[in-house]
């Protein structure tokens, strides 16, 4: 159903189960490089588990089967650093998750973390990654200031940049914009656009229309299954499925 | 109109909850403050009567260091340093270690082991004093008594019973500052590539500090305030102590065992009653140290 060559990440087989509860079966897809692509389906569908497993946010939760191809590397077996490929692969929370510290300190967080001690280069990414999630202007006064007195909207932007000075090549993105307000999501969805110049974005959404706006691909789960995935206009203007007719007709979800 | 206007403003059952409930804290406060507020002026004015009446010097009374009723000599000195000796010490012993227990439990180990060990740290906050007094008498001083020789009676002793006593309350309330720290911190921190540890020491002890504070000042005040278990094997002599090992008193053992011996309104009496007032005047620093951790903490949130 898709032709990517040289996808950015790809899975196969994939499944994912609580316990005895399965949640995910049996998916294979693969996600291209320096796109943009939508995870869509009704609550329960697994689209957000499949989103966790990609960077291995499942351990500990969840029984995780199946390959995941990252540079050639099954990132899914045991032996994995973790810690690297959650370098590799960053994620933005629904919520939006900044620390009790400042704005700064938030941001330069996981450069710390893989012992970034150079101020200088630690103040350049700070303040590449500001202005790549579009909060630059707003913030460079008071880059000391608590990053918990900033708006919803500017503490998901940070969040973004957060993940973004690490300069990981995959940012997940589970429902980043659905804890916002219009104008929040607005602005984080420009922002989406221009990073995907320079990073693959994979993206949880609840929402038709962000995936329609934003999305280069789409995905739609259902009940744990991969339904149809296909580039966003195709699958909008002329689903293949019925369910997924169905669903973008809003019949269920 | 004239039904609208008196089922809109007459009073109704609802009306006079709230103003029966009103009454009822109005006059639970009042009676609270009442007691708080005669306890201070009660023993304030006790307290200072050896002073005004037995004309002995505050200054001889804070830095004497000979307490011999009999004799007219009220040195406190020695019950003051070795309160505040045995109860810094018993919590700076006590912290580290509630320190680490409240981490494993509450962010390391399973749930299960969890839910196994939060009720038995609760069940030993409750142990009357006089079980931790009888386990130090039974336990910590033969014990004493092998290693150091001697009774074993004295301060180490009070410090290991102290430190017992105050371990499950501040780890108790460790956990609970540690669990009051957002769960999504520690999926963020992880999801930037953060080790287990690296959350813990970076995210979670620094947003927990404050409760973490005020979990040891409060352990320390309640080591401060112990008198029975500290009056069970501290050997209750009267002088500055030179060693671990000595027997010493506190302010609240001397309290315990002198106030039953004396005739009320000797100058006896009245330097036991100034004591009192003394370790009421620390017991309030400790509380306002615990208020200036706690504003703190919340400015930083």
């Amino acid at each position: 159903m898709t032709n990517i060559s040289n996808p950015a990440i790809s899975v196969e087989a994939l499944g994912v189960a609580y316990g005895d509860h399965s949640v995910i079966e049996n998916i294979s897809m693969k996600f291209p490089q320096n796109q943009i692509t939508a995870l869509i389906g009704a609550s329960g569908s697994g689209k957000s588990t499949l989103l966790r497993s990609l960077n291995r946010m499942n351990d500990g939760l969840a029984t995780v089967t199946g390959k995941i191809n990252f540079h050639d590397v099954d990132i899914n077996q045991p032996k994995v650093n973790i810690y690297r490929v959650r370098q590799q692969i960053g994620m933005v929370f629904q919520q939006p998750t900044p620390f009790p510290l400042s704005i700064f300190d938030n941001v330069v967080y996981g450069l710390r973390l893989a012992g970034v001690k150079d101020r200088k280069l630690l103040a350049e990414r700070a303040e590449t990654s500001l202005k790549q999630a579009a909060l630059w202007d707003e913030v460079k006064d008071s880059l000391k200031k608590s990053a918990l007195a900033l708006s919803g909207g500017q503490q998901q932007r940070l969040c973004i940049a957060r993940t973004l000075a690490v300069e990981p090549e995959i940012i997940l993105m589970d429902e980043p914009t659905s804890a916002l307000d219009p104008i929040s999501t607005t602005q984080i969805e420009d922002t989406l656009v221009h990073l995907k110049k320079r990073f693959t974005i994979i993206m949880v959404t609840h929402n038709m229309q962000q995936a329609s706006r934003s999305a280069d691909w789409t995905a739609f789960l259902h009940q744990g299954e991969l339904i149809e995935y296909n580039q966003t206009a195709d699958i909008f203007m002329n689903p293949q499925k019925k369910q997924t007719a169905d669903y973008l007709s809003g019949k269920f979800g | 109109m004239k039904k609208w206007s008196k089922q809109l403003t007459s009073p109704s059952a609802e009306s006079y909850q709230e103003v029966t409930g009103k009454i009822i804290s109005f006059l639970s406060i009042t009676i609270i403050a009442t007691l708080v507020i005669t306890i201070i002026v009660f023993l304030t004015y006790q307290g200072i009567a050896l002073f005004t009446q037995d004309h002995v010097k505050l200054i001889d009374f804070l830095t004497g260091q000979i307490w011999k009723p009999g004799q007219n000599l009220f040195g406190a000195l020695p019950m003051i340093v070795t309160s505040l000796l045995v109860t810094l010490l018993a919590g700076i012993i006590a912290l580290p270690l509630a320190l680490v227990v409240a981490i494993a439990m509450s962010l390391i180990l399973p749930q299960q082991v969890y839910k196994i060990c939060q009720p038995i740290v609760e069940l030993l906050v409750g142990i009357p004093s006089v079980v931790y007094g009888y386990v130090g008498l039974t336990v910590v001083i033969p014990f004493l008594q092998k290693m150091f020789g001697g009774t074993g009676f004295g301060i180490l002793a009070a410090i290991v019973v102290l430190f017992l006593m105050v371990l499950p309350t501040m780890t108790s309330m460790t956990i609970d500052s540690l669990n009051a720290v957002p769960k999504s911190y520690r999926m963020a921190s992880a999801g930037l590539g953060a080790t287990r540890w690296q959350t813990i020491s970076r995210i979670i002890l620094p947003s927990a500090k404050g409760g973490i504070l005020t979990a040891m000042i409060f352990g320390m005040a309640r080591a401060f305030g112990e008198a029975l278990a500290v009056q069970m094997v501290i050997g209750n002599t009267t002088v500055i102590p030179h060693g671990l090992t000595e027997p010493a008193s506190t302010l609240t053992s001397v309290l315990t065992t002198g106030i039953g011996n004396t005739v009320m309104g000797t100058p006896a009496n009245n330097a036991l009653w100034s004591l009192a007032l003394i370790l009421l005047v620390l017991s309030l620093a400790f509380n306002l140290l615990i208020h200036l951790v706690n504003r703190k903490g919340a400015h930083h949130s």
